[in-house]
């Protein structure tokens, strides 16, 4: 018995491995991807005109590098890019399949259908992490382009960049589970990202747990006061090991629900 | 002969639409042709048998397994949809290999069974070019290529044959009856009865979700004949007309749509109806 468990557990990581390759593979070549490159460079065009304010500025108090780049390009990945790529990718993992009509290709496969959500859940989301990196890499040295011998200085680019990975993690996940019931998925998607997640966070108490920015939040050290120490306001932070368990339940369950209703439905591919 | 493929009591609701009822057949090795106009439930019935969706119910087995919840059977199984849709960013190459290292073959044994599946089709030589470049018929190739390239048992062609222009469709008729040749089982399925005839003698008639005959072409044939046929007329005088029907006993009953033009005829031979209409018209 546990060594039939453990041929399927192999078996189902195997499919799973396989679906991934064959997503990422097919993501690495979409005009999505390509496009979305270019988006999550966009920051980068921000850091570089404050970049030029910090040269050219008269002005004795023109921002730091370093704080411009925790408290403008940060916020700016935290609470659009990030949201943008996770809505982009996550819904398409399943609704791209019964809108492209592809989904027969891959259901009458030897692989369980939770691999393919999995798989593809797995290759949606290491996409958009690898550029976002790239464009955070980038506004990161331009706003350092002075400092960029100091390895110690990259400390914040890698704590900045595991916080919004963890953001892409969770937010896929949800985007997941949309995508693979909903029709108008990017709609509700986009309600989500910019009603919900926007406002939920700065209700006090425990309702501002009710938004996955809240727990990424958390992770940031608390933002060096400042003109635009505002825009990373948060109310009262969760302990970074707790939000790190909220956020593994949240992926997990959204990711749980994906599976079971893409095992469990039948997608109309007509017309 | 064993049936390789067996379905009982197979039925299938879309809410309160009927796709399928109650089918109980079974299919043995050989090319079986699935015939009915369309919604008549053919598409229905395939995706059930490659457990693409689930029976409401009865059950499907092949090869003796049980297809639902099974999808260790889709080795044994080649499907080619109906739609004409495709992975578009990628080249037949590309498309195909990456669907073969589904089943968990080593890189060198995909590479070896796509360049033998596409050389069987005759895409070899375009296999380095996107495929949203392809023509239809080449596209028609490509998903077939990707329905026999893992070597199945068993081929389920949803209409392979829609779209394609007379040459496309002798090519894809001839790779149907060479992999038939193999001692394989083929269920392809179509609303048109010649391009049914020219792959197969083994027919199933469906219509309305139901099962009408099944056996022979020519016992299906006769089925066809022995029922009679209304066949609308539009023409500018559908009374003339209608007198010249009058005097021919294959004809049973005439009406005049709601349509001044139109006239509605009953005919128990088909083919001798539409021999006087050519002749009349000439």
């Amino acid at each position: 018995m546990k060594s039939v468990t453990k041929q399927s557990w192999r078996h189902f990581l195997g499919s799973l491995v396989r679906v991934c390759s064959f997503a990422f593979f097919l993501g690495r070549k979409s005009k999505r991807t390509k496009f979305f490159l270019l988006f999550s460079f966009l920051p980068a065009a921000v850091a570089l005109i404050i970049r030029f304010h910090q040269v050219f500025s008269e002005e004795k108090r023109a921002l730091d590098g370093s704080y411009a780049f925790s408290n403008i390009i940060m916020l700016f990945y935290l609470q659009f890019i990030i949201l943008i790529l996770a809505l982009f990718f996550g819904t398409s993992v399943c609704s791209e399949e019964v809108e492209g009509k592809t989904l027969p290709y891959l259901i009458t496969r030897p692989i369980p259908k939770s691999a393919v959500v999995m798989g593809k859940y797995v290759a949606y989301t290491a996409i958009p992490v690898v550029t976002m990196a790239l464009g955070l890499l980038l506004s990161f040295a331009v706003l350092n382009v002075d400092r960029l011998l100091s390895i110690p200085m990259y400390k914040i680019y890698f704590q900045y960049l595991g916080v919004l990975t963890l953001g892409l993690i969770a937010y896929s996940a949800f985007f997941t589970f949309l995508g693979s019931f909903l029709k108008r998925s990017i709609f509700v998607g986009l309600l989500f990202s910019f009603g919900w997640e926007n406002v939920i966070q700065y209700f006090p108490g425990s309702t501002q747990r009710f938004a996955i920015v809240h727990y990424l939040k958390s992770f940031l050290p608390s933002s060096p006061s400042g003109r635009f120490s505002f825009l990373t306001f948060r109310l009262e932070p969760t302990r970074p090991e707790i939000a790190l368990l909220a956020l593994g339940l949240i992926t997990a369950v959204f990711l749980g629900f994906a599976c079971l209703v893409f095992s469990l439905k039948e997608y109309n591919l007509e017309d | 002969m064993r049936a390789v493929i067996e379905t009982r009591k197979l039925s299938k609701w879309y809410g309160n639409v009927l796709g399928l009822s109650d089918v109980t057949l079974e299919i043995e090795p050989g090319i079986s042709g699935l015939l009915g106009p369309n919604g008549a439930g053919k598409s229905t019935f395939l995706k059930l048998l490659t457990g693409q969706i689930k029976p409401s119910l009865g059950s499907v087995t092949i090869l003796g397994e049980k297809v639902k919840n099974n999808f260790a059977i889709f080795s044994k199984i080649g499907f080619c949809p109906e739609h004409d849709s495709f992975y578009e960013e990628i080249t037949g190459w590309e498309f195909l290999t990456q669907l073969l290292s589904l089943h968990g073959f080593a890189a060198s044994e995909v590479k070896i069974k796509a360049e033998k599946a596409l050389e069987i089709v005759d895409l070899s030589q375009d296999k380095d070019r996107l495929v949203r470049a392809y023509s239809r018929g080449m596209r028609q190739r490509l998903k077939f290529a990707q329905a026999i390239a893992h070597d199945p048992e068993i081929l389920v062609l949803d209409e392979p044959l829609a779209g394609l222009d007379p040459l496309g469709k002798r090519k894809v008729i001839r790779l149907i009856k060479e992999f038939k040749s193999q001692g394989r089982t083929i269920v392809v399925s179509s609303h048109v009865l010649p391009e049914i005839e020219a792959l197969t003698k083994t027919i199933i008639l469906i219509h309305q979700g139901k099962i009408f005959a099944t056996g022979d072409i020519h016992y299906i044939r006769d089925l066809i004949e022995s029922h009679p046929h209304l066949v609308s007329v539009k023409c500018a005088e559908p009374r003339r007309l209608a007198s010249m029907f009058l005097t021919e006993d294959y004809i049973r009953n005439i009406n005049f749509g709601p349509d001044p033009r139109t006239l509605v005829v009953e005919t128990k031979n088909r083919d001798k109806f539409f021999s006087l209409l050519l002749s009349l018209i000439v």
